[in-house]
């Protein structure tokens, strides 16, 4: 069973789709990173999952429960990180932990001990004193004990700066990848952050759903090709090929081709397309990989090679 | 801090090259015999990596007999430092065929690869 289901999710204000026919899984055990510019329909698509927002059209489930119909039972197995949390700014960080640890059959004053240390949290001073690193800290504190089988971080790293970030990832790592798998969704618009820690990618633009598939898919299937040969302009040809993303010609004889599905037979097809030229296959990381999706969703007409 | 050094490559599987640090400080001598090898939390907090690919470099070090299993330990490095002669060379594998590829494009010749790597070779005096 996947931690999440969604079926051509879908929220509508007014006329704006802010999440639009959005279907997508995340397997148990996973991190998966939810990527889109701001106002990409990433928080509206966490708080479709978590009951706080309801569908216009589509379904989600989480944990095995539809999303409409979760309950307490269930949001006892969820851990939600938001900038729009509010809490009780006049508590202490012992006291919070000593108001929230009731709540939770399953809460571990072990893993509280070791998160303490990675944080470096002073427990004495109330919220409100604290820095917004800080809090954002007591925030993971207060949800990591009870071992969440389902961590959804809304934007989590925005602002913080990279001490907080660094404590606040090992936080997070100490948790996960101790027994019990845990699955994690983070929503991010700041990629390298979580490119070597997610195992699954999603790409949010405009509300619609770019991809989502395991990382270690999205870096078989792409490259960046340069082509390079004396007639490389003349062989463009008119409608690409499926799998050709994007192709430009910096010069008349370089060409450099964005490749979605790249195997030996696309590579062929390139060879035989290009003649004598000379393929030179980069590999791309997960920023290009956005970079090019939100440049070919700005300007529709570089679709077809210009 | 990890015993060793990860060099990422971008847009290149993570999993890659932390096998192919590991295995370069294992037969170097960097990391001795008998010494304990970080954990999978320690891996994947120390590198920010996903703890499923930490696991995975793991288990794959412990099959190609580069790590054993301690229980109550942990992991400890096996090999036997320094690696033979062959081991050494597979680790740059990569590397050559990258640097004769581009040789070949450039329309060098193999004496001149091999001049321009003796070169370099002198510039460090280790290496003599």
């Amino acid at each position: 069973m996947n931690t999440i289901e969604c079926q051509h999710l879908t929220r509508a204000y007014g006329r704006t789709l802010a999440v639009n026919d959005v279907s997508f899984t995340v397997p148990p055990g996973s991190i998966f990173a939810l990527l889109g510019p701001n106002g990409a329909g990433k928080t509206t698509t966490l708080k479709l999952l978590l009951n706080l927002v309801q569908p216009t059209s589509g379904r989600a489930s989480v944990l095995g429960c539809e999303s409409t119909m979760l309950t307490q039972t269930h949001f006892r197995q969820i851990g939600y990180v938001t900038e729009e949390q509010i809490y009780p700014e006049w508590m202490t960080v012992r006291q919070l932990l000593d108001y929230y640890r009731p709540f939770y059959p399953s809460w571990d004053d072990n893993l509280t001990g070791r998160l303490k240390a990675i944080f470096g949290l002073p427990e004495d001073r109330p919220l409100r004193k604290l820095s917004r690193g800080m809090r954002v800290k007591a925030i993971l504190l207060s949800i990591l004990p009870f071992h969440p089988e389902l961590l959804v971080l809304d934007e989590p790293f925005g602002g913080l700066d990279p001490q907080v970030r660094d404590d606040f990832i090992n936080g997070m790592l100490e948790v996960i990848g101790s027994n019990r798998p845990n699955t994690v969704i983070v929503s991010s618009h700041d990629i390298a952050e979580v490119e070597r820690l997610a195992d699954w990618v999603g790409i949010l633009l405009d509300g619609k759903l770019i991809l989502a598939e395991p990382m270690s898919s999205l870096q078989t299937r792409f490259r960046r090709l340069e082509i390079v040969g004396p007639d490389v302009a003349a062989r463009v040809p008119e409608r690409l090929p499926p799998g050709w993303l994007k192709l430009e010609r910096p010069a008349s004889t370089v060409a450099q081709l964005i490749h979605s599905a790249f195997t030996d037979a696309a590579e062929a097809e390139v060879h035989r397309v290009f003649g004598d030229a000379t393929v030179k296959p980069f590999p791309m990381t997960l920023r290009e990989i956005f970079l090019v999706y939100s440049g070919i969703s700005r300007t529709p007409k570089e679709r077809t090679a210009a | 801090m990890l015993p060793f050094t990860v060099e990422f490559r971008p847009g290149e599987p993570v999993y890659e090259d932390v096998m192919y640090a590991v295995k370069k400080a294992a037969l170097s001598g960097q990391l001795a015999a008998g010494e304990r090898f970080p954990s999978v939390r320690t891996l994947s907090q120390e590198l920010k990596i996903n703890p499923n690919t930490a696991h995975k470099v793991v288990a794959a070090l412990v099959t190609e007999g580069i790590l054993t299993v301690q229980p109550g330990i942990g992991t400890i490095v096996a090999i036997p430092a320094p690696g033979s002669a062959q081991d050494k060379t597979a680790l740059l594998n990569q590397e050559v065929e990258r640097l004769v590829v581009e040789a070949g494009r450039l329309g060098l010749s193999e004496d001149q690869v091999i001049a321009a790597v003796r070169k370099h070779w002198r510039k460090f005096p280790s290496n003599s």
